[in-house]
């Protein structure tokens, strides 16, 4: 399975995260997206019209969208779907609300590090609108002595909205006043077989103490 | 009478292991939870370069600063340098330390040689802490709620609340306590109703 990625974007490491976790190994190509571009040159959008990524290709299969690769990840390793019509429905729920994280958060994100011509004031604003709105749902989930987005265990929907939320503080949202997000983002980032991306750690708690290294 | 007294966050949003920020007397305050369950409070500059304490992480009986990795027992003292490990840390490096206490389930932090002991709420559970730009009287025109010594008491729909509120500059935090019966949920979904009504009338 070969994964066209760049390391800094929040949506490919949803899907190196997504594959570490179910044990599916990558064949990672860097491609150029800053300052190169290479996302939108000609030979790149011969591959994905769209010029964006990830993108996933698997033999035949070509994935352009980073829910999708999810999808096909847990499908074929079993699990982490939500069983059950309303388990199966509040995942797409999630996944729908990972794309407004995107334009919100992941905008102000890139605003903040690449310089996108986005209104910073409208996209954080939106931002803090959607932590709102996980926040009170994840406290919710708590009452009911639950810690993840759908039923008992992660699911895509914890994957599909984990990285922006968690990257936030990089355009400039804090996520100080969000104790149940703060204990969701413990919760997976203490998930067997987590890996990291820069500006997202694994619980320091799990590592080994430095000067034991 | 616990006026000396702030509320800083809720218990059960702090189990054994955690640091986490809150805001006292618009002071930055890392609040934190070792292995075997003390709880300190101490100002959210790491006394090394300012990195913030809140971001650090807990080991044992110790937290670490996420920055350079120096180590501070619960006594504030910086007990082990990574860069140094055979040095031990003068007793200056000291992190600021604050009295902190819990009470009914609610975390506070009171003045150096506060004598009093920090409000009780009987028959209240803590429900969750939310924060918001509205200030306390957008917040008691909102709710409906009555003004009590430490914010706004009264009861709803869902069954009894109160709210304590901690004001600072940027922000109002609401700790929100539900009475023993009420509904948690639909409690937790007034109270986003109550922020948004009172941040409308702030922005209008
Ligand atoms: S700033 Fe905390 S260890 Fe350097």
């Amino acid at each position: 399975m070969i994964l066209y990625d760049y390391v800094l974007s929040a949506s490919c490491y949803k899907v190196r995260l997504m594959a570490a976790l179910v044990g599916e190994r990558l064949d990672l190509q860097a491609v150029d997206f800053h300052p190169g571009r290479e996302h939108k040159s000609a030979s790149f959008r011969d591959l994905n019209p769209a010029g964006t990524l990830p993108v996933l290709v698997d033999g035949d299969l070509l994935l352009t969208e980073s829910t999708a690769m999810l999808v096909y990840l847990a499908t074929k390793a079993g699990g982490w779907m939500g069983s059950g019509a309303v388990n199966a429905a509040q995942v797409q729920g999630w996944l729908a609300f990972s794309a407004r994280l995107g334009a919100s958060l992941g905008m102000a994100r890139l605003h903040d590090m690449l310089h996108y011509p986005v209104d910073i004031a409208a996209v954080r604003r939106a931002g803090v609108d959607c932590l709102r709105e996980l926040e009170s749902h994840l406290t919710e989930a708590r009452f009911a002595g639950r810690i993840f987005l759908v039923g008992d265990g992660p699911t895509i929907a914890d994957i599909a909205c984990f990285p922006n939320v968690a990257l936030a503080p990089d355009g400039g949202v804090a996520l100080d006043d969000y104790p149940s997000i703060r204990l969701w983002m413990r919760a997976i980032r203490s998930l067997e077989r987590f890996i990291e991306m820069p500006g997202i750690h694994r619980l320091h708690e799990l590592k080994p103490a430095p000067e034991a290294v | 009478m616990g006026t000396e007294w702030v509320a800083v966050g809720l218990s059960r949003d702090l189990p054994a292991g955690v640091a986490m920020p809150a805001l006292w007397q618009g002071r930055e305050l890392a609040v934190w939870r070792s292995a075997s369950g003390k709880l300190s409070a101490w100002n959210d500059r790491c006394p090394h370069r300012g990195m913030r304490l809140s971001h650090g992480f807990v080991r044992g009986e110790t937290l670490a600063c996420i920055y350079h990795g120096w180590v501070y027992g619960t006594s504030g003292s910086c007990i082990h340098i990574p860069a140094h490990p055979d040095l031990v840390p003068p007793a200056t490096i000291k992190a600021e330390t604050f009295l902190c206490v819990e009470a009914g389930g609610v975390i506070w932090v009171g003045a150096a040689g506060a004598t009093d002991t920090p409000p009780e709420f009987a028959g209240y559970v803590p429900l969750r802490s939310v924060a918001t730009q509205a200030d306390a009287a957008a917040l008691a025109q909102a709710s409906g709620l009555e003004q009590a010594a430490q914010g706004l008491l009264g009861s709803t729909a869902a069954g009894g609340v109160c709210l304590i509120l901690s004001t600072s500059q940027t922000k109002t935090t609401i700790h929100a306590l539900a009475a023993k019966e009420a509904d948690r949920v639909a409690l937790s979904r007034w109270l986003d109703g109550v922020v948004r009504r009172a941040e409308e009338r702030v922005l209008a």
